[in-house]
């Protein structure tokens, strides 16, 4: 086993002509909670992507718990059984409920029982405030539970890493709250997590590390206190400056 | 102007007999074209580019030429080839080949529809890609894929009307028949319209049926 859940070397992601993530160098330690920010645009979604294999890469070689997800020939989709990933818009499975959508993949992937991925999906429900919601239909969720049965839903097939994909942005104000909760609870239990966000108050108080991905670059990188009362570089100096009211 | 409906009345029963056998050759092509398009609109998704390039051939061919030339060929012209086809078959063959290329657009069509996020989603949670497309995706396409199949199922009972040119007794060839004796055009055209209209109708509702049954709020 490796010391680091993620590991990212020399990676280069084009679209077309476009350079969007340019020689990133990234490591993440078990348990460790990394919060990305940057700007819209930066490429912050995209590394995110990469590291999952939702996007092919150009150069560059990323490991997830010692493995090479960018080898031929790497059996993507196990890789990904250790790889929690939360959408900004949810993707929860429309045409089932919540429960449906937390069993379906430990049952068809892990081929667990029924009985047995259904106690661990209530107890996920439970553990994000929604044991009530368990046979309600996406339709029937605000956009703030539907994040949380998306989270239980990943965590259902015990990841070794949680990736976040702006978890909070597409929902209204009064539910964002719920959704952090649950995520900060998460850190405080060890998991492991990669956030990308615009939540500057939850990258300060939950992250051991933030890094600022600036034009596809790494521009800088270290704990909260460090990034947000004392940023070195300019382009983060300038950055903070436009998303933090002090 | 004066019409004897009472034509209409007597040929009654033969008319039914004619739609019996345009009931029955158009459900066949139906089933037919239903296994055919949903292999080819599956194939036109599927990661593989032969198969997508094979079944891009397919339906573009078939939709390109007349489905009225498409039955003189199985039934005129594989005979050239030694395949003898009794009418019906031929009718059967010919439609449901037609039918598949427009069933595999639809079929294509409302995968395609289902955001991409459903498939990200599901390749995230560790299953593979067709894990992700039957229980994931199909299920969804499915409940969208029904009112465009409906309106093909509609659109081929109608054309099966061309069968007749292949001397298959369904509705319209026998309307033509009573005509030859009876000489009572409007009225017994009339009558076919109506056997026609009744069963579209019927198709419609029970697509329309289905889909309040399956129907899950998006």
């Amino acid at each position: 086993m490796s010391e680091w859940v993620v590991e990212v070397r020399n990676l280069n992601k084009y679209f077309g002509r476009h350079h969007v993530l340019k020689d990133i160098n990234l490591r993440v330690r078990f348990g460790e909670v990394v919060s990305i920010i940057g700007a819209s645009g930066s490429g912050k979604s995209t590394l995110l992507r990469c590291l999952n294999g939702l996007e092919p890469i150009q150069s560059g070689e990323i490991f997830i718990d010692g493995v090479c997800i960018t080898a031929n020939g790497v059996n993507l989709s196990k890789v990904r059984q250790s790889i929690g990933m939360i959408f900004q818009s949810f993707n929860l499975f429309p045409h089932m409920t919540a429960l449906e959508n937390i069993t379906l993949a430990p049952q068809k992937v892990k081929r667990m029982p029924r009985v047995e991925a259904e106690r661990i999906a209530l107890e996920l429900l439970r553990k994000v405030g929604l044991e009530e919601k368990a046979h309600a239909y996406p339709a029937q969720l605000s956009g703030g539970q539907k994040q949380r049965v998306a989270i239980a839903r990943s965590l259902a097939m015990n990841p070794k890493v949680m990736m976040f994909d702006e978890p909070t942005s597409a929902l209204d104000p009064e539910t964002v709250k719920d959704v952090l909760d649950v995520m900060k609870e998460l850190a405080r239990e060890g998991m492991t997590m990669i956030v990308v966000t615009h939540e500057m108050g939850f990258a300060r108080e939950v992250s051991d590390r933030v890094v600022h991905l600036d034009d596809g670059r790494i521009v800088e990188e270290g704990p909260p206190e460090e990034i947000f009362y004392r940023p070195k570089h300019p382009r983060t100096q300038e950055f903070l400056s436009k998303v933090i009211n002090i | 102007m004066h019409f004897d409906f009472s034509a209409l009345y007597k040929a009654l029963p033969s008319l039914l007999v004619g739609a019996t056998v345009t009931l029955r050759i158009t459900s066949l092509s139906i089933v037919l074209g239903l296994g055919i398009g949903i292999i080819a609109g599956l194939a036109r998704v599927w990661p593989n580019a032969a198969l997508r390039a094979v079944a891009g051939a397919y339906i573009e061919l078939v939709r390109g030429t007349p489905l009225l030339v498409q039955i003189f060929l199985v039934y005129f012209g594989l005979p050239a080839l030694g395949l003898n086809l009794d009418p019906f078959l031929a009718g059967v063959i010919a439609m449901g080949i037609n039918s598949g290329a427009y069933v595999g657009e639809i079929v294509r069509g409302g995968i395609e529809s289902i955001a991409r996020g459903q498939m990200e989603a599901a390749l995230s949670l560790g299953m593979t890609w067709h894990q992700a497309m039957y229980y994931v995706i199909l299920p969804q396409a499915f409940v969208r894929i029904l009112p465009p199949l409906g309106n093909e199922f509609i659109a081929l009972l109608k054309d099966s009307s061309l069968v007749s040119t292949i001397a298959i007794a369904e509705l319209t060839r026998t309307g033509q028949i009573i005509i030859t004796r009876t000489f009572k055009s409007f009225e017994i055209w009339s009558g076919v319209a109506l056997f026609y209209f009744l069963m579209t109708y019927l198709i419609s509702r029970v697509v329309r049926f289905s889909e309040e049954r399956l129907r899950y709020s998006e």
